[in-house]
């Protein structure tokens, strides 16, 4: 082991040696399904290109296990020094001290005020920031035109003119009456993980509810509350109804027509706005509760605590965030931008753009950060779980409740993880 | 002062150590990825070990707490439940239709060569890939499980949901199962068959034994050993059922996941998922001595009835 070590060494001297002088940090991200790679690539190549003291080495890892393999360079001790992260696992590395705070590094400072708000509390864990992030994620209801004109109605263009429930359950209800199989496209075909989560938390936000209590971090009384039950039995009853497709394996049913309305995030754009042109329409999540709310969050980028160049890496960190490789990759991955200038000067999600809604659901406070806790995981998985089993019929209290059990033997077990 | 060893006290020294310089590199490994990992597992099974924690923040000892959630954990019971369930049906089923296959494709008929690559081609296809085309194959809507059934009744029982259906769930896995895994075993059977001397059936057959005679009481003792070792890997993979399940689990919204989460998966979940490591030990070491024991009975059994 140690020989191996020393030959790695001695090789990494030699290739630092031969290349430039210097230091040379590592980077891991993620890839697919999205193209972001793509635009990661670019983003080294050209900071390599502008930088003759720094080499970064671009490690890309397949998205299915990349949170494996971050897991496992963590216990050994072996995290580059930048890595992605998806923003709800920030809280867990945070907590168990793997990220560098990026709090007083004066090369993220521009970065740091110019995030947007929602970026900003995805990265703070015990009011400290570790992660950046390039762009967010939002939700909101994708409609066919033609199909709603069918069934005469309406498409609300703003945040002021978001449907009600009612509203919302009637539109529902003309769609199946002239003829649209499944008029909700929920994206179900994702399966039961952190789409879950990311879809549905924002119901039970919206009814008043949360997932777990903000200051102790129980679930007790939230993740099997009134309005989380309410929330489950909603799912139900479109299911039910027939408004929804629990049996989805297609990703293709709203583009197919099956579907005339779908519930997913900006993702979607580039593979809608191919296959409907201009009969696609852009509308406002439901105010289901008392208001609408939307997730947000997406991946992000971290130091990690115990990297050996932790000025290289921070200008590596501030170069990623710059306007310029934002909008390298928002352009590709057609996410929202992270910071409000490059946010600004996206032909997108500018005022009048195409996607402007997005940004106005963040600009509204609309959108929601999931539960920042090192139990998130934990939260995720048993909430997600709640879903599947209510999509199959179970009895929405039953599983909310032993939800909410696991979550707060969870708790228990960790007293570190409470508070935040 | 050393005395130097005489050649025969040399000789049988270097006898004595021999063996085990031989069985050396098998026994490492076995050390290094079995039993060192099964000693690691036992021991965090006491503790409240996560994956990852911060580095001041050991383990600590909980004792048996992490076995008594096991007994009382839904979850838990339902895995093995499932587990056996998939055992029970999938191990005589699948070795009989092997035998079965075995039967057909030994007979020099013409084409017999071909259906032996047919019945094999399943195996040689990576798992993943058929739990995903056979849960195309289950879709409610459009799915080819609902017309061939629709054909067999000739209508009378509906479409169902199989994937989604908590009473249907496993048996649907039960049968990718077994069409996936039966050319593995088939193969075995078909080396089995064709050391049963040709003799003994001639002279059986002189003798007026007819095919069945000849079956029961010829082929059927001589396969002996190959059922047994085929009987014993078919019990223990069907144990380690998981790559099905987990595909289907994520594939889409599913039933309810207690009526199809294997063992495996749980364990997967479990220490990988949520980070509890020194749980999923628990269960881990539960589930060894579970599996080690019904090795044990079946060994039993098949050598009790010789």
């Amino acid at each position: 082991m140690a020989g191996r070590r020393r030959v790695a060494f001695l090789l990494l001297l030699v290739l630092a040696c031969g290349d430039r002088p210097g230091t040379t940090i590592r980077l891991w991200v993620h890839s697919g399904p999205g193209p972001e790679r793509e635009a990661y690539a670019a983003s080294v190549a050209a900071f390599n290109a502008t930088r003759s003291d720094v080499r970064v080495e671009l490690t890309v890892l397949p998205e299915g296990t990349y949170g494996d393999q971050v897991h496992a360079a963590a216990i050994a001790g072996q995290l580059p020094e930048v890595l992605e992260l998806d923003g709800p696992t920030v809280a867990e590395y945070a907590w168990a001290r793997r990220l560098r705070p990026l709090d007083g590094l004066p090369a993220l400072e521009a970065a740091r005020a110019d995030l947007l708000p929602s970026l900003a509390a995805q990265g703070t864990y015990r009011g400290r920031l570790y992660a950046l992030g390039q762009y967010d994620a939002g939700l909101a209801l994708w409609g066919d035109r033609r199909l709603l004109a069918k069934a005469r109605v309406r498409a609300p263009r703003t945040v002021d003119e978001a449907w009600s429930r009612r509203d919302f359950e009637r539109v529902l209800w003309r769609l199946k009456r002239v003829g649209v199989a499944r008029p909700l496209d929920l994206k179900l075909n994702y399966g039961a993980g952190e789409w879950f989560t990311f879809a549905f938390a924002p119901l039970v936000w919206s009814l008043g509810g949360d997932l777990v209590d903000p200051a102790t971090g129980r679930a007790r009384g939230h993740l099997d509350g009134p309005a989380a039950r309410e929330a489950m039995g909603l799912l139900q009853a479109w299911a039910r109804a027939g408004y929804i497709d629990p049996a989805a394996r297609n990703d293709a049913d709203f583009v197919l027509g099956r579907s005339a309305l779908s519930y997913v995030g900006h993702w979607a754009w580039p593979t809608y706005h191919k296959a409907l042109g201009r009969n696609l329409v852009l509308m406002p999540l439901p105010r289901f509760g008392e208001r609408a709310v939307t997730g947000s969050g997406s991946w992000c980028f971290a130091l990690s605590a115990g990297g050996r160049h932790p000025q290289a890496a921070a200008d590596l960190l501030a170069w990623l965030m710059s306007p310029r490789e934002i909008r390298r990759v928002t352009t590709l991955n057609g996410a929202i931008p992270g910071t409000r200038t490059a946010l600004r000067a996206s032909p997108l999600y500018r005022p009048g753009g195409p996607l402007a809604l997005f940004a106005e659901q963040l600009d509204r406070g609309l959108a929601r950060t999931r539960p920042r806790t090192p139990a998130y995981p934990a939260i995720s998985a048993a909430f997600a779980e709640a879903v599947n089993n209510v999509l199959a019929g179970a009895d929405p209290a039953r599983e909310l409740g032993r939800a909410a059990a696991a979550v707060d033997e969870e708790m228990e077990d960790n007293p570190g993880f409470a508070g935040n | 002062m050393t005395v130097p060893l005489s050649p025969t006290r040399w000789r049988k020294l270097a006898g004595r150590c021999a063996p085990w310089l031989f069985a050396a590199p098998a026994l490492l490994l076995f050390g290094l990825f079995l039993a060192g990992p099964f000693l690691m597992a036992l021991s965090y099974s006491f503790t409240n070990k996560r994956l990852l924690a911060p580095p001041d923040l050991g383990a600590a000892w909980v004792g048996l707490r992490n076995y008594e959630r096991l007994f009382r954990d839904p979850e838990a019971w339902a895995a093995a439940r499932n587990n056996l369930l998939f055992a029970g049906v999938v191990v005589p089923v699948q070795s009989a239709l092997a035998l079965g296959l075995a039967l057909l494709v030994n007979r020099h008929l013409p084409g017999s060569r071909f259906f032996r690559t047919v019945y094999f081609a399943p195996v040689a296809t990576t798992l993943a890939v058929v739990a995903v085309v056979w849960s195309l194959l289950y879709l409610p809507e459009g799915g080819a499980a609902n017309a061939l059934v629709d054909l067999a009744t000739l209508g009378r029982v509906g479409p169902r949901d199989w994937l989604r259906d908590p009473g249907l769930v496993l048996p649907a896995i039960m049968v990718l199962s077994i069409w996936q895994g039966a050319g593995f075993q088939m193969l075995v059977f078909l080396g089995g068959l064709q050391a049963v001397p040709r003799d003994l059936l001639e002279a059986a057959e002189l003798d007026g034994a007819g095919p069945l005679r000849r079956f029961l009481h010829i082929t059927l003792p001589l396969l002996r050993p190959t059922t047994v070792f085929v009987l014993v890997t078919t019990t223990i993979q069907s144990f380690q059922l998981f790559t099905q399940v987990q595909v289907i689990a994520s594939g889409g919204a599913s039933a309810p996941l207690d009526s199809f989460r294997t063992t495996v998966m749980l364990l997967v979940h479990e220490g990988f998922r949520r980070g509890r490591v020194g749980y999923a030990s628990a269960l881990s070491v539960l589930f060894f001595l579970l599996v080690l024991a019904i090795s044990l009975l079946q060994r039993r059994l098949l050598k009790g009835s010789r």
